[in-house]
């Protein structure tokens, strides 16, 4: 066996996602402090990297490189866990670097337990899990309010609300004198009798209980009775055995069960809730990152259960519109296609959410229901589906400079009086196109024809449309209705020489055929030629991330899929590059924007 | 400037030629982890300003006119002398602005003595263009600063390199890009000298 496989064993059945870095080696070099920096870590509670871990490396952490590095997360109803667990070659050395934790006793024979004010570190031979364990807010909230109520006391928020108006507290003093003789007002005066803790002390007594009740737990679970995600979880199990340097495992369907929004199903209609969980039974995503010569792979596969993946595959069931490639330069540095049959998506989910929501014996839900089934008859699907099918592309065509009108100050040159002239000017300007597969042209054709009529800035120009200063009132914006396409774009060039597409100059025979025999989707990035360029100012923060992590690269980032069945999606993100770039930095710069890519939830 | 020392200024923002940028950075919320403010909130910042500056001793007729189309503010005001308008924009400034502007705000950084004209460039105004740093500095190539000074009188010289003299001998003008005056703001020091009223 290449690699050890012990670390995995002590990663908590409570993980929802997990990161596990085979063969890690590879970041012997990596200094903590960009270690610290990458996203991913943020879980793994940064507080732990202080002026102790400052200008050392993984290597000098006595860290065994023979062992996997997983780094998991997990949340249940009663707690949030998170943490890394790894392999010790050298304690004196692990210590040296995390130099805050104190010795701390534990019953469990042969292990050694390590805490700080947040973090444990637990160490069982030479395999160690560092792990922050805390039970939930809504945890601490029951256990608190059923201790405080058993005790005999009344509603605490109001006696304890620093912000409440004085003259409004003696006004409910006197109401409650009024009722009550002063003798018989059972909750305790907290602040009068220091024996007695008042609610927030409670609180606060019952979250250190807690969460030294549930790191009990997990180490009893851990160790005594060898209970693990990898024992517990075939799928998990079954990823450890890959060979990849780097897998990936996220359980949606856990994730959905412990989702907060969702707490008003939860709790007024659970056979709801319990429903639309089921229909989330077996969503899991799992991923491995594979280094080959010049290229990483990373293949992912997301499966569903079997209601859903109906849904998915009726969705992914859709014949590739090859209209599109026509559209896309060879000179395009970037673009995806979107290959989806929104109407059959459409008539499955109604097939499979319907009968749930009928179920239902709710008058809020059964008017919805009513709704939905007066709109599922009286609206033109026809037309709907006909006008928006599904299927998109989008392609990034660089930066070009586009024509505005500038303001311009002159002065005559021999009085030095000032006057002002419209002139011609240049902006650099991202070049974006997007186009959908219509079958009913006739119906966005109307509405640009109303559009014309409302306002000159819009016009027909024989092959296409044009919108003046349609982008941040200064740039003018171009749709073109052909071909079974509607396509919005601000490339000039596209609309006046290439409503009909680029002909020879479009992609190569090769890229079509790769974007054709892809599944549902279909992306690929030139990575110096367009992440480089890519403005960042249109992204959010997040986004902005994400391109971040990978500027300064360079190769081809390309997405591919599989045909969908009803069990699963496959997915491969192939990055190819050219040289020896695949360093220990490189490789966690690739798994941050996995990461970032995959956690993202806008 | 006016032979008694009183004078009127006149300060105009051109962006028309970067408008879709600055709509652009308009659209976000944050750009360099700083808040963008709002249209509303930067004419309310301006408004404030020149409610300010209109208040002050020897400062009077503050107008402003801002065009958020293309991106122009003009501002201008009339000063009783070199002085008051130090003092009027210094103390608008300090109001508006969180930095407070310190001993700096009694810079004296332009004086007249009836027959030369002399201007530096005050402190505080070098310390906030040299911190100001950005991806984009390279685009000021594009920019023109112009500083056009005029008198009731012809000048004599002046010891500017880049200014010229008007036909009529009354204006200079002093014309650089925004990048160089960005790298070296001693390029706008100027002393004008006038034909004196003695002669």
């Amino acid at each position: 066996m290449l690699f050890g496989q012990k670390s995995e064993l002590f990663i908590p059945k409570d993980a929802v996602t997990v990161f596990s870095i085979n063969n890690i080696s590879l970041l012997q070099k990596i200094s903590m402090d960009d270690l610290v920096n990458y996203e991913f870590m943020e879980e793994v509670h940064q507080e732990l990297f202080d002026g102790s871990t400052s200008g050392k490396t993984l290597k000098d952490a006595g860290i065994d490189f023979d062992q996997r590095l997983n780094l998991f997360y997990g949340k249940t109803n009663q707690n949030e866990l998170s943490g890394f667990t790894f392999g010790v070659k050298n304690k004196a050395q692990l210590f040296d670097v995390f130099d805050d934790f104190q010795k701390l006793d534990v019953a469990f024979p042969g292990v050694e337990l390590y805490g700080t004010f947040f973090n444990n570190l637990i160490i069982k031979e030479n395999t160690a899990i560092l792990v922050r364990i805390e039970p939930t807010m809504e945890y601490i909230d029951q256990m608190t309010d059923s201790i405080w109520y058993a005790r005999g006391n009344e509603m605490p928020y109001e006696l304890f609300d620093v912000y409440q108006d004085e003259e409004e507290e003696i006004l409910n003093e006197e109401e409650f004198v009024q009722e009550e003789p002063a003798e018989q007002i059972s909750f305790p005066e907290a602040t009068e009798d220091p024996n007695v803790k008042n609610y927030y002390e409670l609180r606060d007594s019952v979250q250190t209980i807690l969460q030294e009740r549930e790191l009990e737990r997990l180490m009893k679970e851990l160790f005594v009775e060898h209970v693990n995600l990898y024992a517990t979880d075939v799928r998990f199990e079954g990823q450890m055995s890959h060979d990849a340097i780097g897998t990936f495992y996220l359980d949606n369907s856990r994730n959905f069960e412990k989702s907060q929004g969702l707490w008003y199903f939860q709790t007024v209609l659970p056979s709801l809730y319990k429903d639309i969980q089921e229909l989330y039974t077996g969503n899991v995503i799992l991923g491995d990152l594979i280094l080959k010569d010049n290229l990483v792979e990373f293949q992912v596969e997301a499966h569903y259960g079997k209601e859903l993946g109906s849904i998915y595959k009726e969705m992914n069931d859709s014949k590739f519109d090859k209209n599109v490639l026509k559209y896309i330069p060879e000179t395009s540095t970037g673009y995806f296609t979107y290959n989806v049959n929104l109407r059959q998506a459409y008539e499955q989910a109604y097939k499979v959410i319907m009968p749930i929501l009928s179920d239902e014996k709710n008058a809020q839900i059964s008017m919805n229901v009513l709704t939905i089934e007066l709109l599922n008859e009286f609206v033109n699907k026809d037309a709907l589906f006909g006008t928006y099918k599904g299927s998109m592309f989008g392609t990034f065509n660089g930066i070009k400079k586009i024509k505005t009108k500038k303001i311009e100050f002159y002065y005559d040159e021999e009085t030095f009086e000032y006057g002002e002239r419209e002139a011609e000017a240049e902006e650099d300007m991202p070049i974006f196109t997007m186009g959908f597969s219509i079958d009913r042209s006739d119906i966005p054709e109307k509405v640009m024809k109303h559009m014309g009529r409302l306002t000159s800035k819009f016009k027909n120009m024989g092959s296409y449309w044009k919108f003046e200063n349609a982008i941040l009132d200064s740039a003018p914006l171009y749709f073109i209705n052909r071909n079974g396409l509607f396509i919005i774009t601000n490339d000039e060039d596209l609309a006046v020489n290439h409503a009909d597409g680029y002909g020879a100059d479009a992609l190569t025979r090769k890229e079509k055929q790769a974007a054709k025999k892809s599944g549902f989707m279909y992306a690929h990035i030139d990575i110096a030629e367009t992440l480089n360029r890519f403005p960042s100012g249109v992204l959010n923060p997040r986004q902005e991330e994400i391109v971040q992590s990978l500027k300064g690269k360079s190769g081809q980032f390309d997405l591919t899929s599989n045909k969908t069945t009803s069990e699963m999606t496959k997915f491969k993100l192939q990055y190819s590059f050219e040289g020896n770039e695949a360093t220990g930095k490189h490789l966690l710069d690739l798994i941050n924007s996995i990461y970032v890519v995959t956690t993202f939830n806008p | 400037m006016h032979n008694d020392g009183s004078g009127t200024l006149r300060y105009k923002v051109n962006l028309s030629a970067s408008k879709v940028k600055v709509n652009s950075i308009l659209a976000l919320d944050s750009l360099d982890g700083k808040k963008v403010p709002s249209i509303q909130e930067i004419s309310s910042k301006i408004g404030e300003f020149a409610k300010i500056l209109d208040a002050q001793p020897g400062i009077s007729n503050v107008l402003i006119e801002e065009n958020y189309t293309d991106f122009i503010l003009k501002f201008s005001c009339d000063f009783s002398s070199i002085m008051s308008l130090q003092a009027g924009l210094a103390n608008a400034i300090e109001a508006v602005s969180k930095d407070k502007l310190g001993p700096e705000a009694d810079e004296i950084w332009i004086t007249w003595d009836g027959n030369k004209l002399k201007r530096s460039i005050p402190a505080f105004a070098r310390a906030k263009v040299k911190a100001y740093k950005s991806n984009d500095l390279e685009l000021l190539k594009e920019g023109t600063y112009t500083s056009i000074t005029r008198f009731d009188r012809p000048i004599e010289k002046f010891d500017n390199t880049l200014g010229t003299l008007s036909k009529s001998k009354t204006a200079v003008m002093v014309k650089s890009s925004a990048f160089n005056i960005k790298e070296n703001q001693d390029l706008l020091e100027n002393t004008i000298y006038l034909i004196s009223t003695k002669n």
